[in-house]
């Protein structure tokens, strides 16, 4: 077999092809090998930097840091609203594979609602990718030793602690402070908004709150986010593929927000909170400092606690808060009222000022008024009058509503709309609120407009009295006060008296300051404030049995609005109508007489008769406030003003 | 040349310990140069683990036992039993079609106490095989010769090819053509079947190519159309590769690899590893590892003293570079993603014992000329 093969086989020739081949492959092999080596010069050295870019890209991210929300602080320095540390289970959603399984097998360990989870999946939506969100807030100790123990089940998931708004007062400021809410969808298109009307670049706003997650949605808490928020921080920190920070190359710290100090006295508002709900009462007291327009306290009840809130609330726990009560309802800024008779001494006063009555007109009352060739009767209060003839003082004293009906008649609704502007009424008081609401003061052009009529005298007669047309808010009411206490003078409301970052305090001045009514002729106004002491004393004031034995002087006026219009030979009977078809109690004041410290007004939805009801409270709140926090000097009172003799004896 | 050379080794009487012991000194050196390049990337790509480092070692072991196993068996041995090892590679093959277990979609393993794959065997058969066949023949083989040689490396390719595992079975049917090759098959024929080639390939796409094969082609034209899906592997690593630059990022300091950002990293797509951290000047020195050990592989076969040894001796040796052009190319995305191991740099895999195996061979070839003949 072997001799066969040699005798075919050309072993030369063989050898020589073989050579070629050799040759032929090594040639193709170097060849090819210098294809790769071009292709690695092409990505080496050619588009380097391209690719170095995207190797930085990978593993570098810049991650913004939250700032620390700034403080809020009363008058007194105590605490109002702090930040506490809370934990959450978070989520980088696009650091989870699946991200459906995943909360599915949270869902086994811990206690997430649907509600949480649709909010989460909501959120991923719409915010900055890479960031974290939470899934489920409020974590407790057990509960973070738990997924801590998991923790390698689940990629992209974590424990994080974040502060958190607290407020250690809760309910009794919640509608001074208002509360925070997440950002939402609509908060992300008010802040490209933002960004356009103040000419910046877009995406500047956006980017500020790119670490934050929640922001004021009421309250102090939404009107001064801006300066309440502070500044974002970052952090260039190199990740793992997963996303895990490996290392902080360079971090920029957060700019915490701004602090604010309150005019608010934490013991005046708990003290007016927890007199009003002994009394069970729904309502609003508003206090302000008469020689700032600082407001002193700011109460609606019934109210509610707003750490509720943090980490989102329940449907549940939210369906609990729509009660026909509404105690989400802010009354001191929000709620509109008929302000009844304590408008009666700025009526007083702008007659006086117009001219339309002097300080001795007299006018009959036979206890019911009625505008000429008419027949429908304007009843007074007092179904037999307050005497045959009736002035000024004896009028606001004694709440004579014929007087005011026939005033009112003389000044003509466009002197009653110029001259009550001037008191505030019809505008906003211009108080830190956003919510804040403006009530309605009639005029021709608003009841054509808003009513498509024409306006009739009969109309102008009820605001005479301060019903009709016209609504108010408490705060409007007691700024009204504060101008009669001030002389004329007008601030606009303010709960923030400054600001502070890094111990640099900053005054608030609001954009305006002050507006002052002219009082020219000063007897006009002494005429008014004299009778509005006089509400506060025997014999006939109003309120003389609710400051009977102060141990200052008050000034003040009642007022008791109808919330149900009573036919014409009907009789208000209480006992008859239902619970809110009630009057609603009212009382204006301030004190002391001489040096007012505190103008205050106070509105009890459907608690009756203002003398009998709201001006105890008024009572009681500036006893509180000048007794006890300032202990105004009796001495010092008592000589400056005779008639004050009575109740300091006492 | 070659008879020239191996005329003048005759007159070495004494040859030295090694030669004795069936080892080829130039090419156990490049070999180990290219192991100690491996346990170098293999460091840095594990994590810095010394336990991976440790199992590498431990294969690299085993490997070189089986080349130093394997020189001893002479040539004509081999040849002779050549048959008979490939109809066990077949036996095997069916075997594993009708027993055989299945991971990742693939059935490719059968167990006989160890799990292994029979077409790592392939790998060594088909070329022995044909080899063997064709070394008696009168070359340039005839049209018969070709006709049966082409069958004996289909069968098993195509065996390999249905289960699927596409990577291996060009391999093999890669080394059984480099024998045809290097026995002289006419040029006319290579074009032919390169015409033919191109032919089948759109057939091959429509009937023949399962579904992940095809995302693979289609990854490879176009990697960005799906960035984290199935082209993420080809981004990543020609990103690691390119921010490497001419001198690299330093070795444990490629962030691609460190950060976990390219997948596969120890195993298949391990150069991208040695790319970023020793850049340029790495790669050119791995490529020159890669042609020293291939030239010295050529330069054993043109000494070759029979056709069997040569052509087995070139063949094997081509394949080597076909391991390693394949992979190179798919890391630096010039070729669709197929499987396969940066040869002796990967780790892990049977891979590294065929691929000594082969160099065994060769070593034995190249010490057993003197003996053979004598």
């Amino acid at each position: 077999m072997l001799k066969r093969r040699e005798a075919i086989k050309d072993v030369g020739r063989e050898t020589s092809m073989f050579f070629v081949r050799c040759v032929i492959a090594l040639g193709i092999v170097i060849g090819l090998m210098v294809f790769l080596l071009v292709r690695e010069f092409k990505l080496q050295v050619i588009d380097h930097n391209k690719y170095q870019t995207q190797s930085e890209n990978n593993r570098i991210r810049v991650q913004p840091i939250a700032p620390v929300r700034g403080l809020i602080y009363d008058q007194t320095g105590k605490l109002l609203a702090q930040n506490r540390s809370i934990f959450a289970l978070e989520i980088v959603p696009e650091q989870v594979d699946d991200m459906n399984d995943t909360v599915e097998r949270l869902r086994q360990m811990f206690d997430i609602t649907d509600e949480q989870v649709e909010k989460f999946l909501e959120q991923v939506k719409f915010r900055p990718k890479f960031n974290s969100y939470a899934i489920k807030t409020n974590l407790d100790e057990q509960e973070v030793a738990i997924f801590s123990a998991n923790q390698h089940f689940f990629a992209g998931v974590s424990v994080e602690a974040r502060l958190e708004r607290y407020y250690p007062y809760a309910a009794s400021l919640v509608h001074v402070l208002g509360r925070m809410g997440a950002i939402t969808q609509d908060d992300l298109v008010r802040m490209d908004e933002k960004d356009v009307r103040e000419k910046k670049e877009m995406g500047t706003t956006r980017q500020r709150y790119a670490a934050t997650g929640k922001m004021g949605k009421l309250g102090l808490e939404r009107y001064y986010e801006n300066r309440l928020h502070g500044e974002v921080g970052s952090e260039k920190v190199e990740t793992d593929v997963r996303g895990r920070i490996v290392r902080v190359l360079e971090r920029e710290e957060p700019q915490a927000g701004e602090d604010l100090h309150l005019y608010l006295h934490l013991g005046l508002q708990q003290k007016i909170s927890q007199l009003m709900k002994e009394k069970g009462v729904r309502g609003a007291v508003v206090a302000v400092e008469p020689s700032t327009g600082g407001v002193l306290a700011m109460v609606s009840e019934p109210s509610y606690d707003p750490n509720m809130f943090t980490g989102g609330i329940s449907s549940k726990d939210y369906q609990k808060l729509l009660t026909p009560e509404r105690p989400l309802y802010n009354r001191a800024v929000q709620g509109t009222y008929p302000p009844a008779s304590t408008i009666k001494p700025h009526l007083a006063f702008l007659g006086l000022k117009e001219g339309v009555i002097t300080p001795s007109t007299r006018i009959a009352d036979p206890g019911w008024f009625s505008l000429p060739n008419n027949d429908h009767r304007y009843r007074d209060w007092k179904a037999w009058g307050h005497g045959a003839t009736v002035g000024v003082m004896q009028a606001i004293v004694e709440s004579c509503d014929t007087f005011f009906y026939d005033l009112s008649v003389r000044l003509g609704i466009n002197n009653i709309y110029d001259g009550m502007r001037q008191f505030g009424f019809g505008q906003k008081t211009g108080i830190d609120i956003v919510e804040e609401k403006v009530g309605i003061m009639p005029s021709r052009d608003w009841k054509k407009s808003a009513r498509g009529e024409p306006w009739y005298n009969g109309d102008t007669v009820n605001i005479g009295i301060g019903q009709g047309f016209w609504t108010v808010t408490p705060l409007q009411l007691a700024n009204a006060t504060a101008v009669l206490a001030n002389d004329g003078i007008r601030y606009n409301l303010q709960l923030v008296r400054e600001f502070s970052q890094d111990n640099r305090f900053e005054a608030n001045t609001p954009v305006m300051a002050y507006h002052q009514i002219d009082t020219s002729d000063g007897s006009w106004l002494d005429l008014v404030k004299d009778s509005m002491k006089k509400v506060t004393e025997p014999p006939r004031g109003t309120a003389r049995s609710a400051f009977a034995d102060a141990e200052y002087i008050a000034a003040g006026k009642t007022g008791t609005a109808q919330v149900k219009s009573i036919a014409q030979d009907e009789e208000y009977d209480a006992t008859k109508i239902a619970e809110k078809f009630h009057d609603n109690a009212l009382f204006i004041g301030y004190a002391p007489f001489e040096q007012p410290k505190i103008a205050l007004a106070v509105m009890m939805e459907n608690a009756g008769g203002g003398g009998s009801n709201a001006a105890p409270l008024a009572r009681d709140i500036m006893d509180y406030y000048l007794l006890d926090v300032l202990k105004v000097n009796q001495a010092e009172t008592a000589s400056t003003d005779e008639e004050s003799k009575d109740g300091a004896a006492n | 040349m070659a008879l020239r050379t191996s005329a003048a080794n005759t007159h070495k009487a004494r040859r030295s310990l090694l030669w004795r012991l069936h080892i080829d000194v130039p090419l156990l050196l490049g070999l180990l140069a290219l192991m100690a390049f491996s346990l170098l990337v293999v460091y840095s790509a594990g994590g810095e683990s010394l336990a991976l480092v440790e199992r590498q070692v431990i294969r690299f072991g085993a490997g070189l036992t089986v080349m130093f196993l394997l020189a001893q068996v002479a040539p004509r041995t081999l040849k002779e039993w050549a048959p008979l090892f490939f109809l066990i590679g077949i036996v095997f093959l069916l075997a594993v079609i009708f027993f055989g277990e299945s991971s990742k979609g693939a059935q490719r393993w059968i167990d006989l106490g160890v799990r292994f794959q029979p077409s790592e065997i392939m790998k060594l058969a088909v070329p022995i095989m044909v080899a063997a066949y064709l070394a008696d023949k009168a070359l340039p083989p005839t049209l018969k010769h070709l006709v049966i040689s082409l069958a004996l490396v289909l069968t098993p390719t195509v065996l390999i090819m249905i289960q699927p595992d596409l990577g291996t079975s060009l391999l093999i049917a890669a080394s059984g053509f480099f024998v045809i090759f290097f026995a002289g098959l006419k040029w006319r024929y290579i074009v032919g079947a390169l015409g033919i080639g191109m032919i089948l390939a759109p057939i091959m796409w429509y009937f023949t190519m399962e579904e992940y094969q095809k995302g693979r082609v289609l990854t490879f034209l176009n990697p960005e159309s799906d960035p984290l899906g199935s082209g993420y592997h080809i981004i990543q690593s020609q990103i690691a590769i390119g921010s490497g630059g001419i001198y690299g990022k330093g070795w444990l300091n490629g962030t691609q690899s460190q950060l976990e950002f390219l997948p596969e990293r120890h195993t298949d797509f391990i150069f991208a590893v040695l790319g970023e951290e020793f850049g340029l000047i790495g790669i050119i020195i791995l490529l020159a590892l890669y042609l020293f050990v291939i030239w010295r592989g050529l330069y054993i076969s043109l000494q070759g003293q029979d056709s069997f040894s040569r052509l087995l001796g070139a063949a094997l040796t081509l394949t080597f570079f076909v391991y390693l052009f394949v992979n190179i190319g798919m890391v630096s995305g010039l070729l669709p993603v197929v499987g396969l191991p940066l040869p002796l740099i990967s780790y892990g895999g049977t891979s590294i014992v065929t691929l000594m195996a082969s160099f065994g061979i060769l070593m034995s070839i190249q010490t057993h000329r003197r003996l053979h003949s004598a």
